[in-house]
């Protein structure tokens, strides 16, 4: 990979507004709930990750681990659920460095995050004039459920005790221990949150909190407090496929509880592995940024120290 | 004197611990490092022999080879390093949030989690949420990578798991005082667990552009035990900004 593309979330992020700018990506059905088989992810036009999203024979079962639980380790791909890389919600029309697409919100039913005025009115304000804020242009992990449909893939581990999820971008990771441990003390708020698995049956039930109030739902201004309660449930369907869905609580900034669905599609690509992704190695380009995608508001940071 | 006797007794009691423990087995039968390990030693102060100084404490380095516990340095590389002593406050690649690099990762004041898998075994850091993933499928280092952290492919030797790590750029450095490589570094680990709550780590790091002869360093990481204990999150770049917008930095 291109030492200075993977240096910089930035450059990334640039490109990928560019080529939506071009071509708005492919729009994709969010699988129905508790639907089996779904559709296995569409081929999207902007080209993400490993090269798994393309139509391919049925994959067989599942297997299991050793305790008996789906066996879910291998690369994985989330990307480009009706463009919820660039906004969560229903997006019918096209702006500003966003292809129009539907986004991953099930409920509602009109695929629209249930915000209070105020808040809807913040996140409008957000993508207009405060992109210089957004979060992983600051190289920020994107936080739970946003960072589970990032740009690029992640890897699943798991052992006796914990699923991990390890992303390509940003190097971000999430540790879950499924062994029934409670959460960590209140007042302590993390980027990815605290998140503590348990089995429904073939279902993987996250339970997060925790949270901090500096990430976004994506990278369109939608946003939500450090009092975000989020589960999510990992439902395998076969080999190849996850239904994924997220439940997302914050009576601070929501009218109502809604939810988000899509899946995970295995990255089939032989020897793949991920590489090396920096971020504030290379982040220096703050203002060009703003500048192309929009922003009224100064950019607040500096480069980092020795870079002037 | 002295030293060395204590030296001697910490050998032979690692000795006869690792002569005694066995290390439990994974689902896929490799000895088990899973945990939440980390080092005791200031290491990433300085990983030489070192008197105090503000904001470092004083140290015995971890350096076992040369038995100086001192970096053979190629003379120009020696006097790179004393540069980069004095510009130590602005230069530490670490200081500036960046992945800190190969063996530094693991002696850092931050704790790590292993975990294993069939094919690769993955150790994550607490700080700005690094992670490595270490390939014992049998598969060959990357042709032509530059990776901040190195390209680690490792394998099983008996109870003991042997990385060798190459792929690396020249922007790390080995601790907070200076001490460099250039991109030619090549590092091979080890790692044995010898009792249920240690980790014996050993790196033999090589790049002839910058030493003499190959050096090795050794030091245990400790288990933690207490209850819930997580990996968090230390987000250096953030704390950064956050800084430098109130004007404290």
């Amino acid at each position: 990979m291109n030492k200075w593309l993977a240096s910089s979330a930035l450059a990334v992020l640039a490109t990928v507004a560019l080529m939506v700018a071009q071509e708005p990506p492919a729009q994709q059905d969010p699988p129905k709930e508790g639907g089996k088989g779904g559709k296995g992810g569409k081929g999207g036009k902007g080209g993400f990750g490993g090269g798994a999203a393309k139509a391919k024979a049925p994959a067989g079962p599942f297997t299991r681990l050793p305790d008996g639980h789906p066996d879910m380790q291998g690369f994985w791909n989330a990307a480009n659920n009706g463009g919820a890389v660039f906004e969560v919600q229903n997006h019918p029309i096209a702006k500003r460095g966003v292809g129009a697409g539907k986004g991953a919100v099930v409920d509602p039913p009109d695929g629209f995050i249930p915000y209070q005025p105020w808040a809807k009115q913040k996140a409008a304000e957000l993508f207009e004039s405060h992109m210089d804020q957004e979060p992983e242009l600051h190289c920020f992990q994107s936080g739970v459920p946003h960072q589970n449909f990032v740009q690029f893939g992640f890897q699943i581990t798991q052992t006796a005790a914990h699923m991990v999820m390890a992303w390509e971008f940003m190097h971000s990771y999430r540790i879950i221990p499924t062994d029934g441990r409670p959460h960590i003390a209140e007042g302590i708020h993390l980027f990815q949150g605290d998140s503590v698995g348990h089995w429904e049956g073939d279902t993987l039930v996250v339970d997060t909190t925790n949270s901090n109030d500096k990430t976004w739902m994506d990278t369109s201004g939608n946003f939500k407090s450090d009092k975000v309660h989020v589960v999510e449930r990992l439902s395998p369907v076969d080999a190849n496929t996850i239904n994924y869905e997220a439940t997302i609580d914050d009576a601070t900034v929501y009218t109502r509880p809604w939810k988000i669905a899509y899946q995970f599609t295995k990255v089939l690509t032989p020897n793949y592995e991920q590489m090396e992704f920096g971020c504030i190695e290379g982040n220096q380009d703050v203002t060009h940024y703003t500048e192309d995608v929009g922003g009224k508001s100064k950019v607040v940071i500096k480069p980092p120290a020795g870079k002037e | 004197m002295i030293r060395c006797l204590i030296l001697m007794t910490a050998l032979a009691g690692t000795l006869l611990a690792q002569a005694t423990y066995k290390a439990p087995r994974t689902w896929n039968n490799q000895p088990d490092l899973q945990g939440i390990w980390q080092a005791r030693t200031n290491a990433n102060d300085s990983v030489e022999p070192h008197t105090a100084v503000l904001g470092m404490s004083a140290g015995a380095g971890v350096i076992v080879d040369p038995p100086d516990g001192k970096i053979p340095y190629r003379p120009d590389a020696m006097a790179k390093r004393n540069a980069n002593f004095k510009n130590r406050a602005t230069a530490d690649p670490v200081g500036k949030c960046w992945m800190p690099g190969v063996p530094r990762m693991t002696y850092l004041p931050f704790p790590l989690q292993i975990f294993q898998s069939a094919n690769y075994i993955l150790v994550a850091s607490e700080f700005v949420h690094n992670y490595r993933t270490i390939y014992i499928n049998g598969t060959k280092h990357l042709p032509g990578v530059d990776f901040y952290n190195g390209d680690s492919r490792g394998r099983w030797e008996g109870d003991t798991l042997v990385v060798d790590v190459a792929g690396f750029n020249d922007q790390t450095w080995f601790d907070r005082s200076g001490n460099h490589h250039s991109d030619d570094l090549h590092v091979v680990e080890r790692y044995t667990r010898t009792a249920e709550d240690v980790l014996s780590y050993e790196a033999t790091i090589e790049d002839p552009k910058t030493f003499t002869r190959p050096w090795k360093i050794a030091l245990p990481l400790y288990l933690h035990k207490e209850p819930n204990f997580r990996l968090l999150e230390y987000e250096c770049h953030a704390y950064l900004e956050d800084a430098i917008k109130d004007g404290s930095k």
